[in-house]
């Protein structure tokens, strides 16, 4: 009797395990019901057929928050009939867990992020749709002529529709800045500043506060843009040829640049920070400018909702561009939008152009954009004036200052995800004292050889 | 006849006996089967192959030993391996000799006592490993650590130093998370093994006259050799695969990188490079090699012992 009980529980488990087990092969239902729908058209502003979609997100300004996020997917539900599921990633493991969606063939029907994803690594890879059918010359006409270039493949195929547009930029502690009297160096109404400014002014705050001023983070990718932008503009050096098929960060402007850094005791090369580590600390007061900023960070430093343009301890923060040679920036770019998964489901690719025209070109647009923090991509939308819509806001209305001095997005060249490797390891590299021509002309060379294939 | 039945009956029985024995593996045999040998041998056949998130297929083409091949010239990976060895021949002695240290000088003591110490060395292990790391990474950092903050107010350094950005200092703060980290079981075990200790033996051995060094040598030390290379294969293995503490404190730079996050990296983090699966299935493999010579070698030694 003890050994039927002991065969009766053992198949019972095994049964159970195989029950468990069998879930995941099973078709997802949504999927199903979904073949059920009649296809929206894109342009179509009609409430389709209840369906389901599901979008991730990078944490793009308030995109990255459910509450706001929620607000704006729910109206979209109401309009339409068709449900949003959102996942919301981090830029720590967001790019894995993308990765392993599409290798498991389970990759969602929408993404939100920026071209180099969407069209330099997943688009280019023959992940995503191509959304060309979705641009009208209106449309071409209204979207800003770089976000258009940017979200275009070289074959042709448009990977992402832009929503909104940023300038990245640097940020100073004016506090700290007056303390030390280098506030003479800044010039306030162009918020921008010469080389030579910023280095007169790192020595007065390096004499004053006898520590580092400033970070040339480089623990890992997050934030890179504040480095090379850095270092790209003290004396006009280029990350990437203008056809975007090449680094050039070994020009001699660049290694001009990364000496001019080292040799300066206010600034720190620090393996321990990552760009979101760095605005941290600055945040906290410890460092006294920052390279990873942009406007989203200026309206809430450190995410911590204790006050626009505030320090933790109450102190100014200012935004500048990059100092500059001339005085005149160029500025990294931040371009996202949204980009649709080819998953096979003809239906799913309908409703999901119908969330994107509803998102990027509708009246509604106005409530994206604003979601996210961010300038809109385009001038109107639908008959829907877009350029005014930071009006009310003081901060948003003076960043757009900083909006001329975009410069090229050279994010989309080739072998991005290796580049970026390469690029802040060898500012660890440098960082540690290794010979600076060598390090940059040998990094430089990987990250090409990589490119290349 | 009832003698001669006997024995078919007893066969019966047993063979009844081994089917619901083997039911009642079966399934951890699935599992081992599903998530250890069947993944084992798909790391083996793509470490010979160019597979990819990109291709259509599995197991991408054969390429023969040229993923091995190109190790052998990888700097970062060559960088790695090096790395992860200092880790593995510095920590595994520490945690062994600590252990068998502490545990010696506890072991005797009284019941309350003898738990106290067993639950503040054993406190690190079940920490979760992500909160134990948060808290060393407070404790370092370059700007607000307590490190510095102390070492600065004792005089003994001007400048703060950069604890896991500093090529210098990185690998070794991550040495010494690692060794309070894992001394944990070895203790309990070796506590436990101790108290294990034939007495006779012991009692013998003193009556022959020898010293306390001679019994702790020619009787403990012999009795807990079990012990001993179980403390050794498992430390070893772990301190090869340490990853969570690289992927939380320093994601590879400053001199820290292993070869389990550089397989990560490899596979995960440039999908945009050709064959990335292949090539990091084969640091897989590499890595496996060596965890088992080296492991063999400790169960050598100790069988030689």
């Amino acid at each position: 009797m003890k050994k039927l009980l002991a065969i009766v529980l053992a198949m019972a488990m095994v049964m159970a395990l195989a029950a468990c087990g069998g879930k995941k092969d099973e078709p997802a239902p949504p999927a199903d019901d979904s073949k059920q729908e009649e296809p929206s058209t894109p342009d179509s502003q009609e409430p389709a057929a209840a369906g389901e979609l599901t979008l991730w997100t990078y944490p793009i300004g308030d995109w990255g928050k459910e509450e706001k996020v929620k607000a704006i997917t729910d109206a979209f539900t109401a309009d339409t009939g068709i449900s949003v599921k959102v996942e919301y990633l981090a830029y720590a493991d967001g790019d894995d867990k993308v990765n392993s969606a599409i290798t498991a063939k389970s990759a969602p029907d929408l993404i939100m992020e920026g071209p180099e994803r969407l069209v330099t690594n997943w688009g280019d890879k023959g992940y995503l749709v191509d959304l060309s059918d979705m641009f009208d010359d209106t449309d071409k006409g209204e979207i800003n002529e770089a976000a258009m270039a940017a979200c275009t493949h070289s074959n042709g195929a448009v990977y992402e529709y832009p929503l909104v547009i940023t300038a990245h930029c640097m940020a100073i502690n004016l506090d700290a800045f007056k303390a030390a009297g280098a506030d003479q160096y800044l010039n306030l109404d162009t918020h921008t500043w010469t080389t030579r400014d910023f280095i007169n002014a790192v020595e007065a705050l390096y004499a004053h506060f006898n520590a580092p001023v400033g970070a040339v983070y480089c623990k890992g990718q997050g934030g890179d843009q504040g480095t090379r932008a850095l270092v790209n503009n003290l004396y006009g050096g280029t990350f990437a040829t203008a056809s975007h098929d090449q680094y050039t960060w070994d020009d001699p402007k660049n290694i001009q640049a990364l000496e001019q850094l080292k040799s300066m005791p206010g600034i720190a090369f620090d393996a321990s920070l990552e760009g979101g580590d760095e605005i941290k600390v600055f945040y906290q007061g410890i460092l006294k400018m920052a390279f990873c900023w942009n406007i989203a960070q200026q309206l809430n430093p450190n995410q911590a909702d204790t006050g626009a343009g505030l320090t933790a301890n109450g102190e100014e923060i200012v935004f500048m561009g990059f100092p500059a040679d001339g005085g005149s920036p160029a500025l990294q770019g931040g371009i996202w939008g949204f980009g649709i998964f080819n998953n096979g489901d003809q239906a799913k690719i309908d409703n999901a152009k119908t969330f994107i025209k509803w998102m990027c070109d509708s009246e509604h647009t106005v409530d994206a954009v604003k979601t996210a923090n961010y300038f809109a991509a385009r001038s109107a939308a639908e008959g829907t004036d877009l350029s005014s819509i930071w009006a009310d806001n003081e901060i948003m209305n003076e960043y757009q200052i900083l909006m001329p001095y975009l410069g090229d997005y050279y994010q989309v060249t080739k072998g991005w995800a290796g580049a970026r490797t390469e690029w802040w390891t060898m500012l660890q590299k440098v960082g540690e004292g290794a010979d600076i021509a060598e390090t940059v002309a040998t990094y430089a060379a990987n990250a090409n050889a990589a490119a290349a294939g | 006849m009832a003698r001669q039945s006997h024995p078919t009956m007893s066969r019966a029985l047993q063979r009844r006996e081994n089917i619901s024995g083997y039911l009642f593996l079966l399934p951890s045999l699935i599992f081992f089967i599903g998530f250890v040998v069947i993944p084992m041998v798909i790391c083996i056949i793509t470490s010979l192959t160019d597979a990819n998130m990109h291709d259509q297929g599995m197991f991408g083409n054969f390429i023969g030993l040229s993923n091995f091949t190109k190790l052998m010239g990888d700097e970062t990976f060559l960088e790695a391996l090096k790395n992860t060895f200092i880790i593995v021949i510095v920590s595994v002695p520490a945690v062994c000799a600590f252990s068998l240290w502490v545990s010696s000088a506890i072991y005797k003591l009284s019941g309350p006592v003898l738990s106290a110490f067993r639950c503040i060395f054993y406190l690190p292990v079940v920490t979760g490993s992500v909160a134990v790391t948060v808290v060393w990474k407070w404790m370092y950092d370059n700007y607000t650590g307590i490190f510095n903050h102390v070492l600065k107010g004792a005089g003994i350094i001007d400048q703060n130093i950069n604890w896991l950005g500093d090529s210098k200092y990185a690998l070794w703060c991550i040495i010494l998370i690692l060794f309070t980290t894992s001394v944990g079981q070895p203790i309990v075990l070796y506590v436990s093994a101790l108290g294990n200790v034939d007495q006779t033996l012991i009692e013998a051995a003193e009556v022959d006259g020898a010293n306390s060094f001679q019994v702790f040598w020619k009787v403990k030390w012999a009795q807990m050799m079990p012990t001993t290379l179980y403390i050794l294969v498992i430390t070893t293995i772990n301190s090869f695969q340490c990853f969570a503490l690289i992927q939380l404190l320093t994601k590879g730079g400053a001199g820290t990188n292993t070869v389990m996050y550089h397989i990560y990296w490899t596979a995960f983090k440039l999908t945009e490079q050709a064959g990335h699966f292949g090539y990091a299935n084969a640091m897989g493999v590499v890595l496996a090699i060596f965890i088992g010579l080296l492991s063999a070698l400790q169960f050598k030694l100790a069988k030689e012992k």
